[in-house]
């Protein structure tokens, strides 16, 4: 007997708001906007940079609680970011692939990877997905670290290219900052349609209740193996367009604890709604620095939030507009 | 020369062993009795290893008398921690495992501060060596063989024949006969949450003067547990005893004949063997 398969009843909160369209684009647009006047308002390197961040780990979050959305957790998050990294700084820096088409080969390579491994351990329930997914991640590491001849081991790839398109490349932090936006507008925009198509309808009924959704005639392995694809695959891109940012990898530029990072990300931020992860990346990734006076406290700080959110608001701090509404609905009712 | 190097690795394979079975043990025993990956569990064998450090390095306490203070604090602070941050999360295996990573980023990060990250260097618990015609062992080697030994079979006696034991047992195999029986599962959990820490607080104990002792160790025997319930079957005691002396004798034998990056490899593929035709395990249960 396993958790996932206890019964529950379908919570309608869990239920992707695909339905609400009109309402999704106009919050997109807003967000949009603004994400597109940072580089006017502020002039500051230090600043972009931080936005960068955010920008590429919301895409990191947001593709977390596209498996998520199955009722899995991925452990090997970080991992995937880390083999799309490498294939296309290999890539650029060994064969002279241009990093534009790099980072979808990166992408695609970290989806190849997660099929096989995903159709092993998704036969399994619950549990084993997580310990098998920390494993890989733990092994891809370690393999980072042992092949030298290719990934230069623990010194790691320097002077990776930048990404250039048409012989324009993004050095400096503003152009890189819009497409770091474009990018993550794209993927929140793929989310919201994938989770909004049937595909991704099967997703919610898979992770509200497994054997309901069998029995209704979904094949709940393939969902999920797909789900953990599409995932690990927008995983991939994005730790290829943060190394050709950041023109370096190591085998500590993504690790277990940047998988946890992720996952910090989306439930604070809040697994069910579309733009929870965003907003958990737009919180957590700044911390570390503004909590720096602190002294090392900082990351016990980031452990308690992340315990504190899960026991009082479970649902992330996007929840708290429909609790408000909720509790106004209530107090209107005579 | 090979039956040295053969005896050799056979004894690192073993040490290596001992230290995967405590730690999985804990592990294990703790899924199966309240369905939790405790993902915090390498951070308990880290504060086990800086306890018995403190304990046998500055205040010069016998090392047996500092692996049993080290068991029973990690113990009682294992069984605060189940009534404080676990308990909430009973029954929701996703977000108990998601807390246990934020008390995982606490515990690791608050040793950072109190300690520093510079790995302390224990000294060795036994010096000399002992001879058997051409093979020659070192007694801190043998001395982590025979302590793992006395812990586990001490362990067995609990969980066979004390009343404790057999609710634990009983509240694994099925909660609500258990409780229908008369056994408190709540009453159980903590009990269980601090046996199975102090059982990875004495295995970073013991592991100590081999490998030493920092806020970071925790993360690899952690790795190696999580790699042996899978081999032995989650939730299976005696499959984490044979789960964490094979692998353990064939990391040694693949690392000391074939190199660390084929020994890597060798780990993944046979995680991927048993998932792919034994999916619950040598030992474990296969679940409808």
């Amino acid at each position: 007997m396993s958790i996932s398969q206890t019964t529950e009843v379908p919570n309608a909160d869990h239920m992707p708001a695909a339905t609400q369209g009109r309402h999704v684009w106009r919050n997109f647009i807003i967000v949009a906007v603004a994400v597109a006047v940072v580089p006017l308002i502020t002039s500051s390197q230090y600043y972009l940079h931080v936005a960068i961040l955010v920008l590429i780990n919301s895409t990191f979050s947001t593709s977390l609680s596209i498996i998520a959305r199955t009722g899995q957790l991925s452990l090997c998050h970080a991992g995937f970011a880390s083999v799309g990294g490498y294939i296309s700084a290999l890539g650029a820096m060994r064969l002279g692939i241009p990093p534009v088409f790099g980072i979808f080969i990166g992408g695609a390579v970290a989806g190849l990877v997660a099929l096989p491994l995903g159709w092993i351990i998704l036969r399994l329930r619950g549990v084993y997905f997580v310990l098998v997914t920390f494993t890989f991640g733990q092994l891809l590491t370690l393999l980072a670290l042992d092949l030298q001849s290719i990934t230069e081991g623990a010194n790691g790839l320097v002077g990776v290219p930048p990404l250039s398109i048409f012989g324009y490349a993004f050095v400096d932090r503003v152009p890189f900052y819009y497409l770091a936006a474009g990018f993550a507008g794209l993927v929140f925009l793929f989310t919201w349609r994938l989770l909004g198509a049937p595909a991704g309808r099967n997703f919610t009924c898979v992770e509200e209740n497994l054997q309901l959704a069998e029995s209704t005639g979904i094949d709940t392995r393939k969902t999920q193996v797909i789900a953990f694809v599409i995932g690990s695959f927008i995983a991939g891109m994005g730790g290829a367009l943060m190394t050709h940012y950041i023109r370096y990898i190591s085998p500590d530029s993504f690790t277990f604890w940047s998988s946890v990072a992720f996952i910090t990300m989306m439930v604070v931020g809040g697994r069910w709604a579309l733009a929870g992860p965003f907003i958990g990346a737009l919180i957590i990734t700044p911390l570390p620095e503004l909590l720096r006076d602190t002294g090392g406290f900082q990351h016990i700080i980031y452990g308690a939030i992340l315990i504190l959110v899960l026991q009082f608001l479970p649902d992330g701090i996007a929840s708290i507009s429909q609790r408000v509404k909720a509790i106004s609905r209530r107090r209107a009712q005579p | 020369m090979t039956g040295t190097l053969i005896a050799q690795s056979l004894v690192n394979g073993v040490v290596l062993g001992m230290t995967y079975v405590l730690v999985a043990l804990g592990f294990t025993l703790i899924f199966g009795i309240m369905r939790m990956v405790n993902f915090a569990h390498g951070e308990f064998y880290m504060l086990g290893a800086f306890v018995t450090f403190f304990a046998f390095a500055q205040f010069q306490i016998p090392f047996i008398v500092s692996l049993a203070i080290a068991a029973i604090i990690i113990g009682c602070f294992g069984m605060l921690i189940e009534r404080v941050i676990f308990r909430p999360f009973r029954g929701n295996e996703l977000n108990g495992m998601i807390a246990a990573l934020g008390l995982a980023i606490i515990i690791q990060n608050a040793a950072l501060i109190m300690w520093g990250a510079d790995p302390k260097p224990m000294p060795s618990v036994a010096t000399g060596i002992l001879k058997l015609g051409p093979l020659i062992f070192p007694w801190s080697r043998l001395y982590v063989i025979g302590a793992a030994a006395v812990i586990i079979a001490l362990f067995y006696v609990v969980i066979t024949h004390t009343s404790l034991g057999r609710a634990m047992r009983a509240v694994a195999q099925d909660t609500e006969i258990a409780l229908v029986q008369g056994i408190r599962a709540e009453r159980i959990y903590p009990f269980a949450f601090g046996l199975s820490v102090a059982l990875a607080a004495l295995a970073g104990g013991l592991m100590g003067p081999v490998f030493g002792v920092s806020p970071t160790v925790g993360l690899a025997p952690m790795l190696k547990a999580f790699i042996v319930v899978i081999i032995g079957g989650l939730g299976s005691i005696p499959g984490a005893l044979l789960g964490g002396l094979l692998l353990g004798i064939v990391e040694s034998f693949a690392s000391t004949f074939l190199g660390a990056t084929v020994s890597d490899f060798l780990l993944l593929a046979l995680v991927m063997l048993v998932l792919i035709f034994r999916p619950w395990g040598l030992m474990g249960v296969r679940e409808a």
